[in-house]
């Protein structure tokens, strides 16, 4: 799938309570393609690392689409990132600050079910 | 071991279109008759065509095969379809870092987004467990 990777073991931890949640990996291979989404964009191998934090609030969120076929029940969150990422074909790379000093203006985190897995409620 | 067991599954409809197609239906007109009564009282092997085991992606996301969409309101924080497990979804970062000349460059945009999907999907005709991340 376009966007999307497989987190290591380990990678991603999330509190008992399902409301905070941390992903960190490192060094994952992507492509840098700043004029995305052209289709003639020019693509160059990057690596990136980062972490990530999820904190829910206490406003709840339940969005259900029955025609989607999908259910989201969860909370707004707050969400800051760090992260790390290298272009070595043009000699480049960049460092965020410290992830305390990222905010994210929307994040929510809470449980899905969609497609086969879901049924309408009534 | 009997010859047919590798013969037979070749001339399958499903073989019909494999590349080995010459190759094994040369070999099945010199089957013998004895040969060929063997091969029907042999159990032919049985295989598995369930697809991959990758998740699914959300069939309708976009047209551009990018399998992707805003986080946002009432938007699905997942990517993969026949999906039941925890989600979380960020969009619209805003923060500042620094390159390796010493440039002070911000990053995040409305589309700057990250999540994760981290339960059990449906691919290749059995429920799979998995952890993946929307960069």
């Amino acid at each position: 799938m376009y966007w999307v990777v497989p987190v290591p073991e380990g990678g991603l931890i999330i509190s008992s309570d399902g409301k905070t949640a941390t992903l960190e990996m490192k060094n994952i291979a992507v492509v840098d393609q700043p004029r995305w989404p052209v289709l003639d964009a020019v693509g160059m191998a990057a690596v990136m690392s980062f972490r990530m934090i999820w904190k829910a609030t206490d406003e709840p969120v339940v969005y259900d689409d029955p025609l989607k076929q999908f259910r989201v029940e969860g909370f707004k969150a707050v969400s800051q990132l760090e992260a790390a990422v290298e272009v070595p074909s043009i000699g480049f790379s960049w460092k965020s600050d410290p992830l305390s000093e990222s905010r994210a203006n929307f994040a929510i985190i809470g449980e899905e079910v969609n497609g086969r897995y879901y049924s309408p409620r009534r | 071991m009997n010859p047919a067991d590798h013969v037979r599954p070749y001339c399958t409809r499903r073989r019909f279109l494999g590349t080995t197609f010459g190759l094994a239906c040369a070999a099945s007109l010199m089957l013998s008759h004895d040969a060929a009564a063997d091969d029907r009282q042999a159990q032919p092997k049985l295989r598995t065509y369930n697809g991959g085991t990758d998740p699914y992606p959300i069939p309708w996301l976009d047209k551009n095969g990018s399998h992707n969409q805003p986080a946002g309101p009432q938007l699905e924080p997942s990517h993969i379809y026949h999906f039941k497990g925890r989600v979380a979804r960020c969009a619209d970062f805003a923060g500042m870092g620094t390159d390796n000349k010493g440039n002070r460059i911000p990053f995040g945009t409305p589309t700057t987004d990250y999540g994760f999907m981290q339960g059990e999907y449906f691919a290749g005709r059995a429920p799979q467990r998995g952890t993946f991340t929307h960069i």
